[in-house]
């Protein structure tokens, strides 16, 4: 009971709570460490004065070994009565650390607390099997010593995944394999760079930190050599040495093996050839990222990456490798950095940043290396070049900005030039533009606030959204079990739901959480669907057999579309077919305006107090752009020129319209539609998914809406095909609707929005929407 | 404030090596020369301290605190009041003596160094009260 027990405890059985004390080796291990710190204690004392040992007779000698006893037998005891009253309980309810014999301290900390998991081994543990486990929650760490190594392999795991908000069950991870003795990667664990040591160790010999004390200390006994006065100099140099020997400790010893790898829970990297640490990465808290080169790699074209990690910069005092280090890649090449770096930032496109380089009147203030200073940034990223013996660039997300400051010497104002510093929290990462234009530099440090303000406004959106999704699939396994189906069986997912195959005729469609009256709408559609079952316009349209909720999550089961889906079709085709078939989409299109609306003239039909009915087509339209546009509006004052511009233009213009209403499906898009086979080739035999777009409106809009949002399927000819197919449409419909397709491509453009909180590639398809009708009209 | 230390710390400091001189070589003349000296010193920081005084500023803007500072080094400091992790207002024994107060601003990044000095303890605490509130009205994450 008292040891870690290799086979979990019956529930059952056990009605009190068990609590476990750290693996018996421990007082063991920590004695051994405390013999080796005296050991190297005593010998710093002893070795370089030389001098004492004639004080020391043989007597001296034996006080000297009985002190050391008594000291070893002390720690021996006082390591004991540690282990003794540490007990911890990790399990599905709580993480608690109790210790202390006599003042007892009780730690409780909530898993959501907890911001990184360490498994540190030094090397006396790591011989005996034992591994340390180190929480870092919040401004303090907590150091678990120690457990058996598969044991803290398989509690870092858990912690790892209660960490993130999701259900897990301490004993369903028992069964996981032990990780190895060197790597220490999870089974689920994904090598992304390996660094061999022959590249480390080359590297680290031409690396600049390295062959500078080196050049000096060389310098230093060659010059002493000669004029014969070694001994004198030997005060500067015992601590230059000291210096080197530790480098070599950190830079060699403490990187070697150094492995970066991909865990379901972010970035980990493990490293060490003495004391193996293994440590979590998580991207969320990165605050910056460093990419720097010596001087001497750059004929092999390698770099170091550091990053800025949130509350890891507090240990800096304490020289300690095993520590948490913001080292990501001690040594890598380009592909690997990039590599590293796109996990690191994950979504943001550095090469696309245009850099400028500082004025040339720079280089009467900085003549070691003005040509290497460089800045630039975009809507999401700063990045700062400098140096020459070692070359950095410093990447920071604007997110991450603390502060901004403008610095400018007395020369520097002679030259009209100034500095930038922009602040991110204690590490590595310092991005300073150095000397650039007064001007330049007043409007990159007041516009760099505005940018920090509009990302982090940006990240908290996208926070929500993801806290939004874990919520959805809550109680989705125990639905998707009673359909009898797995999870493995997805048809497909949107932002509203997602849709499971039942059978051949039926699928099961499970609303999100966050969606708005999903009960609501469904019932709207389903009355709809129901109106449209007896008209027969050559389509097949949906139809919700069933609505239904279990455990809170609202579902419907629908009628399964025949054919398979368009969108997953196109990809593959080839031009021939896939013009072929965009004409049969283009058909389709245009019946769905034969439709039966429920209530004549211009309105909503599916919604919030739908159907809402309006007098002309331009009102229904700007209510229906009132509610994106609220939330995007901001946005879009920062990103489209003239914004205001652009809607009075649209709304001027669609006051002009005058057309008969017809049903408006409002999201015509080939995710939406299916295909089957047909006697002449593949034919589009359907159309899904009516919704909040869905209105009794300009049936344009929905010929309008095929083409332009086929821009937006991920295959490589898709625009060319768009503009092909409005080739088509004003073929057909006379060229006066090649005006009005601009006017709703401004129209859907500030319809969807909203979407920059949620999806980039759907807001710079908007984006590009309200650009291009700048000049048309 | 600046003014009295700019007023006693020179003198101190060219006293020592003037008696010393003095003491040991006799020759006092030297000494009066390294009083003048200092005194040269002090007249030069004088001028200089009204400038300096006057280069401190700050203003609250709608969403960040300016301060700026420094005569022959300049530096404009933008700190987002939603960045704010804490506002400190110090008074040390000689800032109590002429009721003077510091108000410091820090954030996560120790290199902010966003610090307003020879405020007055009335307005040192309102900045305090103030900048408080907006942090919280701004608090976002890190």
């Amino acid at each position: 009971m008292i040891t870690a027990s290799p086979n979990p405890p019956d529930p059952t059985a056990t009605p009190i709570k068990q609590t476990e004390r750290p693996h018996p080796l421990t007082p063991l291990v920590r004695g051994w460490l405390i013999l080796v710190a005296i050991a190297i204690g005593w010998g710093r004392e002893i070795v370089p004065g030389g001098a004492g040992e004639n004080q020391f007779g043989a007597g001296g000698l034996t006080w000297l070994l009985l002190v050391l006893a008594v000291v070893v037998l002390l720690a021996a005891i006082a390591g004991f009565i540690t282990w003794y009253f540490t007990r911890f309980v990790i399990d599905d309810e709580e993480l608690r650390i109790e210790s202390g014999a006599i003042f007892k301290k009780s730690t409780k900390i909530p898993f959501e607390r907890v911001q990184s998991v360490d498994i540190v081994q030094p090397l006396a543990a790591r011989i005996v099997g034992l591994a340390e486990l180190r929480l870092d929650a919040g401004n303090s760490t907590t150091k678990l010593r120690y457990l058996s190594r598969g044991k803290a392999s398989r509690l870092r795991d858990y912690l790892l995944t209660r960490a993130h908000g999701q259900q897990a069950s301490i004993r369903d991870l028992d069964q996981q394999a032990a990780a190895s003795v060197f790597t220490d990667l999870g089974v689920a664990d994904r090598s992304l760079v390996r660094v061999l040591p022959q590249r480390l160790i080359v590297s680290f010999l031409l690396s600049t930190e390295w062959l500078v004390p080196a050049a000096i200390t060389i310098i230093i006994l060659v010059v002493t050599a000669a004029l014969a006065a070694m001994p004198y100099a030997l005060g500067g140099l015992i601590p230059l040495l000291i210096g080197m020997l530790t480098l070599v400790w950190r830079r060699v010893i403490g990187m070697f093996n150094f492995t970066l790898a991909e865990s379901p829970r972010g970035l980990r990297v493990t490293r060490g050839l003495t004391n193996l640490t293994s440590q979590s990465v998580p991207i969320d808290r990165i605050q910056g990222v460093k990419t720097s080169q010596p001087l001497l790699w750059k004929p092999l074209g390698w770099y170091r990456v550091d990053v800025d990690i949130l509350g890891y910069g507090h240990d800096d005092s304490d020289n300690n490798e095993s520590n948490a280090s913001s080292v990501l890649l001690p040594v890598a090449d380009l592909a690997e950095v990039e590599l590293a770096v796109g996990r690191a930032l994950p979504g943001f496109d550095l090469d696309a940043i245009e850099l400028h380089p500082a004025p040339r009147r720079a280089r009467w203030l900085r003549w070691f290396d003005f040509w290497t200073l460089r800045y630039g940034w975009d809507d999401r990223t700063l990045i700062t070049e400098h140096g020459w013996l070692t070359h950095s660039r410093d990447v920071i997300p604007h997110a991450k900005t603390q502060s901004v400051r403008i610095e400018q010497g007395p020369v520097q104002r002679r030259l009209r030039l100034a500095d930038v510093h922009v602040h991110t929290p204690r590490g590595p990462v310092n991005a300073v533009a150095h000397q650039l234009d007064e001007r330049a530099a007043r409007e990159l440090a007041l516009s760099q606030l505005d940018r920090a303000r509009a990302a982090r406004a940006a990240e908290r959106q996208q926070r929500r959204v993801d806290v939004a999704r874990t919520d959805d699939h809550r109680g989705e396994a125990e639905l998707l079990a009673a359909f009898g189906i797995g999870r493995d069986q997805p048809l497909g997912s949107g932002g509203e739901s997602e849709v499971f195959a039942i059978d051949h005729d039926r699928v099961l469609r499970l609303y999100r959480d966050r969606h708005e009256a999903p009960r609501q709408t469904a019932a709207q559609l389903q009355a709809l669907y129901q109106s449209w079952s007896d008209s027969d316009i050559g389509l097949e349209l949906p139809l919700i057999i069933e609505l239904g909720e279990l455990n809170g999550r609202f579902f419907t089961v629908d009628r399964r579309f025949s054919g398979r889906n368009f969108s997953g079709w196109l990809q593959h085709g080839d031009m021939t077919q896939r013009r072929a078939a965009l004409i049969t989409f283009l058909d389709a299109t245009e019946r769905l305006q034969h439709l039966r609306s429920p209530v004549p003239g211009f309105a909503r039909l599916v919604g919030d107090g739908a159907p809402q009915q309006f007098g002309t087509l331009v009102e229904l339209l700007s209510n229906m752009l009132t509610g994106p546009t609220q939330s995007s509006r901001d946005q879009l004052e920062r990103d489209v020129p003239h914004v205001a511009e652009v809607w009075n233009q649209l709304h001027a213009a669609l006051a002009q319209r005058s057309v008969a209403p017809a049903v408006v499906h409002g999201d015509v898009c080939p995710p939406n539609a299916y295909l089957s086979q047909g006697p002449e080739g593949p034919v589009v035999t359907g159309i899904a998914d009516f919704s909040p777009h869905t209105v009794h409106a300009d049936p344009l809009m929905d010929v309008a809406g095929a083409l332009i949002f086929l821009e937006l399927e991920p295959y490589a000819d898709a625009a060319a095909d768009a503009a092909w197919l409005e080739a088509v449409a004003v073929e057909r419909h006379g060229p006066e609707i090649v005006g009005w397709i601009d006017v709703y491509r401004r129209f859907y453009g500030f319809y969807f929005s909203n979407a920059y909180a949620f999806d980039r590639t759907l807001y710079a398809w908007c984006l590009r929407q309200l650009g291009r009708s700048g000049g048309s009209q | 404030m600046q003014i009295l230390t700019t007023l006693i710390v020179p003198p101190i400091i060219f006293t020592i090596p003037a008696v010393i001189v003095g003491v040991v070589s006799g020759k006092w003349w030297i000494s009066g020369l390294i009083w003048a000296v200092a005194l040269v010193i002090v007249i030069i920081r004088l001028t200089f301290v009204t400038r300096s005084w006057r280069s401190w500023g700050y203003v609250e803007r709608e969403d960040d605190l300016y301060i700026t500072h420094g005569v022959m080094f300049r530096s404009l400091i933008a700190v987002p009041y939603g960045r704010m992790q804490l506002v400190e207002v110090e008074s040390g024994p000689l800032e109590r003596a002429f009721a003077l107060a510091t108000v410091t601003l820090k954030t996560a990044s120790p290199e902010t160094g966003a610090r307003i000095p020879g405020l007055t303890p009335e307005e040192a605490t309102r900045l305090r009260d103030r900048l408080t509130e907006l942090g919280e009205a701004h608090a976002s994450g890190l």
